[in-house]
C-alpha cells in the first residue's frame, strides 16, 4: 500500500488553479466558488477563512469531488499529488481515503447512526490496509482513538454515534480521517465542536502529525486565533473569491481589507483577548 | 423489556378477543342460515329446527356468546359443521400450507424487490427506473385472479412444466408463489427505492465516500443498513397479511391453505370454522408484528422498546 508515496519532485501536494464551482439549486444556479487558486505543500497548513456562506466548504468538497454529480459543475483544475481530479473524477476516487482524507464540518451527521464507531473506523483502516485481521484492526483503531483523546477507547469501540457528544464525535472523525494515513488532510472546522482545552490538544496533535509525517493540511476555520497559530498561509474568502491572501501573521496582524478586519473583530477569542470581540456579529 | 413484552402481549390478547367477538356477532347478524346450508335444499322445516338445536343456534345470542366464551377458555372452538371435526384442528391442518406459501412468497418478493429497489435508487429518475416502476405497478394493479390464470395458462397448459393445481409436489408451490410475489413487488421495491434515496443522500454517505469506499460498499453496507427498520416493517406487515390466507390465489391454484378454507366456511355458514380461522390468523399476524417490533433495536440502536422515539 506504499505505492502512492511517490516523490512529488517539487509538485505541490494540492494545486488548485482558477477553480469555479456552480451549484444548481432550487433557486437557480449559484456560483459558490468563483475562480480561486492556491497550493498546499507537504508539511504546510493553508487556511481558508471567511463569513458563513462564503464558499469554504464548497471549495473543500469540490477539491475532493464530493459535491453531488449533476448538481455541481466544476471548472479549472485541482491537482492532488499531480493528478487532476476536475478532469478525471476516477482519480479523485483513487486518492480519497489513501492520499487525501477529510475531517467533515458537522460531526453529528457524519457517521452512520446504525453502525458502531469501531465498525466505521475499522472499515476505514481496512480500506488502507486490506490485510488487517479483526484483532489488528481493533488494536490500531483503539490506538487511534486514544491518540485523539477519546477516553476508554476499548469500551467505546462497540458504541454507536448517538452515545457520543458532539465533541467526542469530532475526535472520532479525526481518528477516522487519520486512519487513511493521508498525505493531505482537509479539515473543515475540525475543532469547532470542541471546548478550548481539547481544541488545543487536537490542534497540537494535528501539528505534530504534520511535523512527523509531513502531512499537508487545508484547514477551514472561523477562529482567527487558531488560524494565526497553525497556518502558513491564509486566504480570506468572500462570496466565492479570495479577497486577501498572505502569510498568517500578515493577515491577522495587518489585514489590508476592511472585510478581513470585520472578520477579525467578529470572532470571539479565547484567553486574554479583549471582550469587545464577543459582541460583534459576522459581517455579511 | 419484560414489562414491555407483558404490555404488548396483554394488548395483543385484547385485540384478538375483540376481533373474535366482532366476528362472532357479524356472522350471526349476516343473512344466511347454517342449518339450511348444512341440510341442503330438500330439508324440511323440522329438519332445520333439529339441526339448529344440534348446533346450539336456537338459543338467544347472548347465551350462545356465553357458551362460546366458556369453551374458548378451555381451548375448544366448537365443531365445524361441514367437516364434523374440531374447528381448531381443521384450521391447524391447513396452516402449514398457508405458512409455506406466505414464507415462499415473501422470500421471493424480498429477494427480487430489495435489489430492484436499490437499483432504482441508484438510477433515480432515469428512463430505466421509470420502466421498472411501470412493470412492477402493472403487476400490482392486475387482479390476482387474472395474474394467476395467466400464469396457469402459460406454464401449466401451453408449456406444461408446472402442475396446475393443488399440492402434490414442491413444484406446485411455484405458480402461487410467483403470483403472490408479483402483487407485492411494486410496494416493497418502491419503499426500498425511497429509503435508499434518502440514505444515499445523507451526509454520512458523503463522508464515508471521502474515506474512499466503493459505491457498492456505500450502497449495500451503509445505505441499506440504514434502511433496515422501514424495510422490516413493510415486509413484516405484508407477511402478516399473507398469513391471513391469500384467498383468490389459493382458490385459483387449488392450494389447500386457510384462504380456500375461509371461502368454504363462509359458503356453508360454518360459524365455528370461521371463528377458529379468525383466531388462528389474527394470533399469527400479531405474533409476526411483535417479532418485527422486537427486531427494531437490533436494526437501529437508537430505538428503545417501550419508549417513544
Ligand atoms: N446543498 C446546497 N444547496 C444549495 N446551496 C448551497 C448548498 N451548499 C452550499 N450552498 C450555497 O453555497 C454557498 C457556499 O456555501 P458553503 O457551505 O461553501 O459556505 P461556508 O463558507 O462553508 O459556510 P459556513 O462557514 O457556514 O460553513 C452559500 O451561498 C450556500 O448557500
Ligand atoms: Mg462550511
Amino acid at each position: 500500500m506504499a505505492t502512492d508515496v511517490s516523490p512529488l519532485d517539487g509538485v505541490p501536494l494540492l494545486d488548485v488553479e482558477n477553480l469555479q464551482i456552480e451549484l444548481i439549486t432550487a433557486h437557480g444556479v449559484i456560483r459558490a466558488v468563483d475562480g480561486v487558486s492556491f497550493t498546499v505543500g507537504e508539511g504546510e497548513t493553508v487556511t481558508l477563512i471567511g463569513e458563513s456562506g462564503s464558499g469554504k466548504s464548497t471549495t473543500a468538497m469540490g477539491v475532493l469531488r464530493l459535491l453531488p454529480e449533476g448538481l455541481a459543475v466544476l471548472s479549472g483544475s485541482v491537482r492532488i499529488a499531480g493528478r487532476d481530479v476536475v478532469a478525471d473524477p476516477r482519480a479523485a476516487r483513487a486518492l480519497r481515503g489513501r492520499t487525501v482524507s477529510l475531517i467533515p464540518q458537522d460531526p453529528m451527521t457524519a457517521l452512520s447512526p446504525v453502525h458502531t464507531i469501531g465498525r466505521q473506523l475499522g472499515d476505514a483502516l481496512r480500506l488502507r490496509h486490506p490485510g488487517l485481521s479483526r484483532a489488528e484492526t481493533r488494536e490500531r483503531g483503539t490506538e487511534l482513538l486514544a491518540q485523539v483523546h477519546v477516553p476508554r477507547p476499548e469500551t467505546r469501540w462497540k458504541a454507536y454515534p448517538h452515545q457520543f457528544s458532539g465533541g467526542m464525535l469530532q475526535r472520532v472523525l479525526i481518528a477516522v480521517a487519520l486512519a487513511a494515513e493521508p498525505r493531505l488532510l482537509i479539515a473543515d472546522e475540525p475543532t469547532s465542536a470542541l471546548d478550548a482545552t481539547v481544541q488545543a490538544g487536537v490542534l497540537d496533535l494535528l501539528m505534530e502529525l504534520q511535523e512527523v509525517e509531513g502531512i499537508g493540511m487545508l484547514m477551514i476555520t472561523h477562529d482567527l486565533g487558531v488560524a494565526r497559530v497553525v497556518s502558513d498561509r491564509i486566504h480570506v474568502m468572500k462570496e466565492g473569491r479570495f479577497v486577501e491572501s498572505g502569510p498568517a501573521g500578515t493577515i491577522v496582524d495587518r489585514p489590508a481589507e476592511p472585510y478581513t478586519r470585520a472578520l477579525l473583530a467578529a470572532v470571539p477569542r479565547l484567553g486574554a483577548w479583549d471582550e469587545d470581540g464577543l459582541t460583534g456579529a459576522v459581517a455579511r | 423489556m419484560p414489562k414491555y413484552l407483558a404490555r404488548r402481549l396483554g394488548q395483543s390478547l385484547l385485540t384478538v378477543f375483540l376481533t373474535l367477538t366482532t366476528v362472532f356477532l357479524l356472522v350471526r347478524l349476516a343473512p344466511g342460515d347454517p342449518a339450511a346450508a348444512y341440510a341442503g335444499p330438500t330439508a324440511t322445516t323440522a329438519d332445520l329446527a333439529r339441526i339448529r338445536g344440534e348446533f346450539g343456534l336456537d338459543q338467544p345470542l347472548i347465551q350462545q356468546y356465553g357458551i362460546f366464551l366458556r369453551d374458548l377458555l378451555t381451548g375448544n372452538l366448537g365443531t365445524s359443521y361441514s367437516f364434523r371435526a374440531p374447528a381448531l384442528d381443521v384450521v391447524l391442518d391447513r396452516m402449514p400450507y398457508t405458512i409455506t406459501l406466505a414464507v415462499a412468497a415473501i422470500a421471493v418478493t424480498a429477494v427480487v424487490a430489495v435489489p430492484l429497489g436499490v437499483w432504482m435508487a441508484r438510477r433515480a429518475d432515469s428512463k430505466r427506473e421509470l420502466g421498472a416502476n411501470v412493470l412492477t405497478i402493472t403487476g400490482q394493479s392486475m387482479p390476482d385472479f387474472w395474474t394467476g390464470v395467466m400464469l396457469l395458462t402459460v406454464f401449466a397448459v401451453l408449456l406444461p412444466v408446472l402442475p396446475a393445481s393443488g399440492f402434490t409436489s414442491w413444484s406446485g408451490l411455484v405458480l402461487p408463489t410467483v403470483t403472490v410475489a408479483i402483487l407485492q413487488l411494486a410496494l416493497i421495491s418502491r419503499l426500498v427505492r425511497r429509503e435508499m434515496t434518502t440514505a444515499l443522500n445523507s451526509p454520512y454517505i458523503t463522508v464515508a465516500r471521502s474515506r474512499g469506499f466503493s459505491e457498492r460498499a456505500l450502497t449495500w453496507r451503509y445505505a441499506l443498513g440504514n434502511s433496515g427498520v422501514p424495510l422490516i416493517t413493510a415486509i413484516g406487515t405484508r407477511f402478516a397479511a399473507l398469513l391471513n390466507g391469500v384467498v383468490v390465489v389459493e382458490v385459483v391454484f387449488g392450494w389447500p391453505g386457510v384462504g380456500s378454507l375461509v371461502v368454504r366456511a363462509l359458503e356453508t355458514r360454518d360459524y365455528p370454522l370461521i371463528q377458529a380461522t379468525v383466531l388462528v390468523t389474527a394470533t399469527l399476524a400479531i405474533l409476526v408484528q411483535l417479532l418485527v417490533d422486537l427486531a427494531y433495536p437490533l436494526l437501529d440502536p437508537r430505538v428503545r422498546l417501550g419508549k417513544a422515539a
